[in-house]
């Protein structure tokens, strides 16, 4: 897969996780600065590394499951692994404006 | 993934507790209980242990389950124990009752039904006490808003123990001199262990969590924070040591208690310039209602520990400092807990509904779960209505006091039916209420998958 493929994937998986909401906040995940890397690798393997507002949040898994089903369904994706981490936490200075 | 899920029984436990507090505050509407009847009367211990256990008990138990999983971010243990608990405390709550009514003179009570309740509550705590300390004990380090729920559980388990003493020898089962002396000298102790230490050590405790969360502000652990918990510990640890001196057949020592109430006003004074900090530093601008009404709440539990800890205002609330110890009760614990309900009931009604369908479905947020503007008005009385009753007990006036609680009466029930609007999703623009394959909540009882 060439560079400019891979970089379009990466967007593509990025705003499709837009449609993905913070239920406390009410912003989208990706503008809150919960998605903290997107790759993707030959054969439309999917790695993203994502966070959740609070660590131990009871959301937590329903975020991940919503960001593994939303990653599925883009275009060019064969397989989605969603990876949690608290490293670094979340602070709300990691939100865009 | 370490971290918590949704708590099965915590609805329920809300709803029961809900329950209790309508049954309560009607208590006190229709002339039961002090200032109808002594502080130490029968009818008044039975509407103390209705509001004790059942109110502010199975609303503290109720949240703990859910959120001591996040304060630790491990799941909860022994999960399957939350329902044969919530029984036990209910059969046992209502146990005891009929044991005080019996003593005021009720037919068709035994006081033999004071040591059954006695016996079931300590059991049914017992069974709340293994779940959240086995959990808390997974974690290390500990964070300390975990701490603080860690010695709200020991105090817990003190306020119970000594109880069940009580109950022992109210019944006659007991006549020892030492549990005697324990009943005649001991019930404000008793009461500071359970009103302090178990619902607002732990109170304090969650609401450092839970604050940062909702308002997104910096959520370390502050050195005044840690003081806070400091100054809280020795303040019961005082206490304790009343009890464990009256048990020892020592004459009863007022120093400690004085001492107790230093701490106690130096802890709330604390943890006021931590919530003051937390408000001012908080990047999420909008306050919410559930944060506005919680900081009337902090206002009344400053306010309360002042009064008890100033001699003139102490002697001027009547028996047992009464109209401060409502002040706490209904200002602070309740009204904390009703703030709190405000967002927790539709938090979780979120999760169970939409949580499975997010990602999936047009969702819509937490917030649209309800109406604010009714709301407002409600805590609004409610809280009127609450100061309205601490003066009436101030000024020794019986019937405006009852005039104040069936306003604040009102007001719960409002809230109530807040709550349940929330669980039917009632606020919910049609579109979004019921996206396909979003499970819809039951009122109280659990839909989602045990935790184990």
């Amino acid at each position: 897969m060439s560079e400019a493929t891979n970089e379009t994937m990466c967007d593509a998986i990025r705003d499709a996780l837009r449609m993905i909401i913070d239920p406390e906040l009410g912003r989208n995940i990706v503008e809150l600065g919960l998605i903290y890397d997107v790759s993707v690798e030959d054969g439309g393997i999917a790695h993203v590394t994502m966070t959740t507002t609070t660590r131990g949040c009871p959301a937590s898994e329903y975020l991940k499951e919503a960001v593994r089903n939303c990653v599925w369904y883009v275009p060019g994706v064969e397989y989605a692994e969603v990876r949690l981490t608290y490293e670094p936490a979340w602070t709300p200075a990691m939100m865009s404006a | 993934m370490p971290g918590a899920t949704l708590s099965r029984w915590t609805m329920s436990y809300f709803a029961a507790a809900c329950v209790f507090l309508v049954i309560g505050q009607g208590m006190m509407v229709s002339g039961y209980g002090y200032p109808f009847a002594d502080i130490g009367a029968p009818a008044t211990l039975a509407l103390v242990h209705v509001l004790a256990i059942g109110w502010l008990g199975l609303l503290m138990v109720g949240a703990l389950l859910q959120f001591v999983p996040v304060l630790v971010a491990a799941p909860l243990r022994a999960g399957r124990l939350a329902l044969p608990a919530l029984l036990l405390l209910i059969a046992g709550l209502l146990l005891l009752v009929g044991g005080f009514a019996s003593l005021g003179g009720t037919p068709g009570m035994a006081p033999g039904m004071l040591p059954f309740g006695a016996f079931s509550l300590v059991t049914g705590f017992g069974f709340v006490t293994i779940m959240l300390a086995s959990t808390i004990a997974a974690a290390r380090p500990l964070p300390l808003p975990a701490r603080f729920v860690a010695v709200g559980l020991t105090a817990l388990i003190a306020t119970v123990l000594v109880g069940g003493i009580f109950t022992l020898v109210l019944s006659g089962a007991l006549a020892n001199d030492t549990a005697i002396a324990l009943l005649l000298e001991g019930a404000p102790l008793h009461a500071a262990l359970g009103l302090g230490g178990w619902l607002t050590f732990t109170a304090i405790g969650v609401s450092y969590r839970l604050l940062p969360m909702f308002m997104l502000a910096p959520d370390s652990a502050r050195a005044t924070s840690k003081a806070v918990w400091w100054s809280g510990v020795v303040a019961l640890a005082l206490v304790a040591a009343c009890v464990v001196s009256i048990a020892a057949g020592s004459a009863a020592v007022k120093w400690p208690l004085g001492l107790a109430a230093l701490f106690s006003v130096s802890a709330t004074l604390l943890y006021s310039t931590d919530l003051s900090r937390l408000f001012r530093e908080r990047r999420r601008k909008i306050v919410e209602l559930n944060i506005l009404a919680s900081y009337a709440a902090f206002a009344a539990l400053l306010v309360s520990v002042v009064m008890f800890a100033l001699p003139v205002t102490r002697s001027a609330a009547g028996e047992g400092a009464a109209a401060v110890v409502y002040l706490f009760v209904f200002g602070w614990l309740t009204g904390l807990g009703l703030a709190q309900l405000y967002k927790i009931v539709p938090f979780l009604t979120w999760l169970e509904c939409y949580g499975p369908v997010l990602g999936r479905a047009a969702v819509p947020r937490v917030q649209d779960l309800v109406r604010e503007r009714r709301a407002r008005l409600w805590f609004c009385l409610y809280y009127g209505a609450v100061v309205a009753a601490t003066i009436s007990l101030f000024a020794d006036n019986p019937m405006a006091f009852r005039i104040a609680v069936l306003a604040q009466l009102g007001a719960t029930s409002g809230l109530l039916v807040e709550f349940a609007r929330a669980r039917e999703l009632s606020a919910v623009a049609a579109p979004l209420r019921f996206p396909a394959g979003a499970p819809r909540p039951h009122l109280f009882l659990p839909i989602s998958r045990p935790q184990e």
